[in-house]
């Protein structure tokens, strides 16, 4: 264990926030500009992540173990909301025969 | 590894950047070569999908039942529990008895959710 | 505590009774268990409050007073339910264990102590709601709200997790006491890493509580949801995120007031006008009253803007005047639909002819909505603004004052078709239940218009 974390802090602080911050945004644009709503699923998931790299990244720096437990609740949350999403875009697909969200357009915005 | 090792420095990553390069290069260098320098004969029954013989009926990639989604979505729900069990058996000594009280509790609550999702015939394939 | 285990137990208590077919006992059970916890808050109101389970969560008077007035709501909300539910979906126990699974999450979010807390409780309360928005499962408009409700609030989620995480980089911690300590021992070496935690977490928390330019998705969702999950969504949920919106920066972020202020001025202003802007160009009802609660947030706003003492009582009395006046508007609505088939004001015309008990609570709710002398929403508004006159600009004050203006003309508009647009229609049959939450809507509007007392003593 000690050598994980000597290991993760050889790596400066500012590349983790650096990487996980391009990451985020990948996700970000990918939610914005992507027009399947499988893809725009995964990219929040990537968003999520890279917030769990980041959340690791800082508790092996600070010492302090609560940075990882915040990480299992994040995917234990993560996991539930992606298993209602899913089912509601199969409710959707079996409504509209399409995952593209330009099908939704009923309601004005 | 003793601590004089574990300083790093980028040089010390020098052999994963290696490891890339011929990873990678051995992948698409094979693809490419093959595609170079082997013969190529092209007819209807050899670009058809093979069946042993027998005619092909439509297009592998349909949409399969939605009864499997159901299972792999809860399986996905249940599954992700066991995170919270790793850090709690790493340190099940320290906890006592009313560490394991409040697993058993965690446990009992999955297992209302189960119990559920049986009684809602969710499970069933048919 | 024990209220919340009491209610996550009740909600598991219901599903079971739903597998047993046990449908006539669903209303009674929830609702006891709802006084229960009314109950069981109501005897921690006096005890000194310390932080619980390793300083997780709070129970202060700011997070017993906004715990009891969501269940109070929830309560008006279930008593709606008779006959609503059975009439849209088949699965009637989940309808009510979701709403109280959405419930313990708002209730976790008013009493959080730990970022964590903030975190789960806004996804407990997010998870719940997806599914009670897309309930209604042939419904075309009802799936087109869920899925976009869904991927705006797991974007959301994205930056308030982010900013978390970065409010954790910079301080070490995630407890809403350590993360004060660090603003205070550190005034002039606080880390680059904490003002974008703080930029990412207003975002996140604008997503969720509807404020422009993050709002978007909000009368979309309104629309398309089942009339009573978007009373549930318009009340109790609003109420609950703008609480944990001020108790986070009322604890934390005081010493930083010059930084965020600004931002939250662009956003409270942009909301303010958008939302009574589109308010006045929409026909139908309950898209109309979509927009004014994005309006609301923006007054609500005000008092995070000028965040003091005062602004935890200003918001109080706000949040429950508009929840009270909503859950009359939308039962009001929910009678109308059924019996004319339109959300449309056309479908008011001439209602209080043949219904002069409905139009009155309407107008009453109407009043309180946009702000009238002896109301409840008068109190809000009063408070509100005169927070933000002792803080700021009194261009500021103009402002709102000029949206309050435009308010009154739409929700206006149906109290002239109710009295002065003649149309023959039948009378609309009103159950016990409708007529008791009306009356219990109505006098509550009007007792905390004229003694104010009765509810801003509370904080």
């Amino acid at each position: 264990m000690e050598t994980v974390v000597t290991n993760l802090q050889g790596v400066p602080i500012n590349h983790y926030i650096l990487f996980c911050s391009i990451i985020f945004a990948i996700g970000v644009i990918g939610v914005l500009i992507r027009r399947n709503v499988i893809v725009i699923m995964m990219s929040v998931e990537l968003m999520l992540n890279s917030v769990n790299l980041l959340l690791a990244a800082f508790s092996a720096y600070k010492g302090d173990a609560s940075g990882q437990v915040f990480v299992f609740f994040v995917m234990a949350l993560a996991a539930a909301e992606v298993a209602v999403g899913l089912a509601i875009i199969v409710m959707v697909y079996r409504n509209t025969r399409s995952v593209d969200i330009n099908a939704l357009s009923r309601l004005k915005w | 590894m003793t601590q004089a090792e574990a300083v790093n420095t980028s040089a010390n990553y020098l052999p994963i950047l290696f490891q890339l390069i011929v990873a990678g290069g051995f992948g698409v260098g094979t693809i490419i070569i093959t595609h170079l320098i082997g013969p190529k004969v092209k007819t209807e029954n050899k670009l058809g999908s093979f069946e042993s013989g027998i005619e092909v009926i439509g297009n592998a990639r349909q949409p399969f039942s939605i009864k499997y989604f159901m299972v792999a979505i809860l399986f996905v729900l249940f599954d992700i529990e066991v995170i919270f069990m790793y850090p709690w058996a790493v340190n099940f000594r320290q906890f006592g008895l009313s560490g394991l009280l409040e697993m058993f509790i965690f446990m009992a609550l999955l297992l209302l959710g189960f119990i559920y999702v049986i009684k809602k015939r969710a499970l069933e394939w048919d | 505590m024990s209220a919340i285990i009491t209610l996550s137990l009740l909600a598991v208590l219901l599903l079971y009774l739903g597998l047993f077919k046990a449908k006539k006992a669903l209303l009674p059970v929830s609702l006891l268990g709802l006084l229960a916890a009314i109950v069981l808050y109501s005897i921690q109101w006096d005890t000194d409050a310390e932080p619980l389970y390793s300083g997780m969560v709070l129970f202060d008077h700011f997070a017993v007073a906004f715990s009891i007035l969501s269940l109070f709501i929830t309560g008006l909300v279930f008593l709606l339910s008779r006959d609503y539910f059975d009439s849209i979906s088949e699965h009637v126990a989940e309808y009510y264990a979701l709403i109280i699974f959405s419930l313990t999450g708002a209730l976790l979010v008013v009493s959080f102590h730990n970022l964590a807390m903030l975190f789960i409780g806004i996804e407990i309360m997010s998870v719940a709601l997806y599914i009670l928005v897309g309930i209604r499962k042939r419904d075309f408009s009802s799936n087109e709200a869920a899925l976009k409700y869904f991927l705006m609030g797991a974007f959301s989620t994205g930056f308030l997790l982010f900013g978390i995480t970065l409010i954790y980089g910079a301080t070490g911690s995630f407890d809403l006491t350590e993360i004060k300590n660090y603003l205070i021992a550190n005034p002039h070496s606080i880390s680059p890493l904490f003002y974008s935690g703080i930029l990412l977490l207003i975002i996140g928390l604008s997503f969720k509580v509807g404020a422009a330019p993050f709002h978007f998705w909000t009368p979309d969702v309104y629309e398309g949801a089942p009339i009573l999950i978007t009373t549930f969504m318009s009340t109790v949920v609003k109420t609950a995120a703008f609480a944990g919106f001020l108790r986070l920066f009322l604890t934390c972020f005081v010493p930083l007031q010059d930084f965020w202020a600004p931002v939250l001025l662009v956003i409270t202003v942009l909301t303010l006008f958008i939302g009574n802007i589109s308010a006045l160009a929409q026909q139908s009802f309950k898209r109309m009253l979509a927009y004014s609660s994005i309006s609301h947030a923006g007054y609500m706003l005000f008092g995070i803007l000028s965040i003091g003492a005062a602004s935890a009582g200003a918001i109080f009395v706000y949040s429950a005047a508009y929840s009270i006046a909503s859950v009359v508007a939308f039962a009001v609505l929910i009678l109308v639909k059924r019996s004319r088939g339109s959300e449309h004001f056309e479908a008011f015309n001439g209602l209080a002819a043949k219904n002069p008990y409905l139009a009155f609570t309407l107008s009453v709710a109407m009043l309180s909505l946009a702000g009238i002398p002896l109301t409840a929403g008068f109190v809000g508004k009063f408070m509100m603004f005169s927070g933000v006159l002792a803080n700021y600009h009194i261009v500021l004050l103009l402002l709102a004052v000029l949206n309050a203006a435009m308010g009154i003309y739409y929700y206006f508009r149906v109290i002239v078709a109710m009295y002065f647009r003649p149309a023959d229609r039948e009378e609309v049959t009103v159950n016990a239940n409708y007529k008791a939450v009306l009356f219990i809507g109505a006098l509550l509007t009007i007792a905390i218009g004229i003694f104010p007392s009765l509810l801003a003593g509370w904080l």
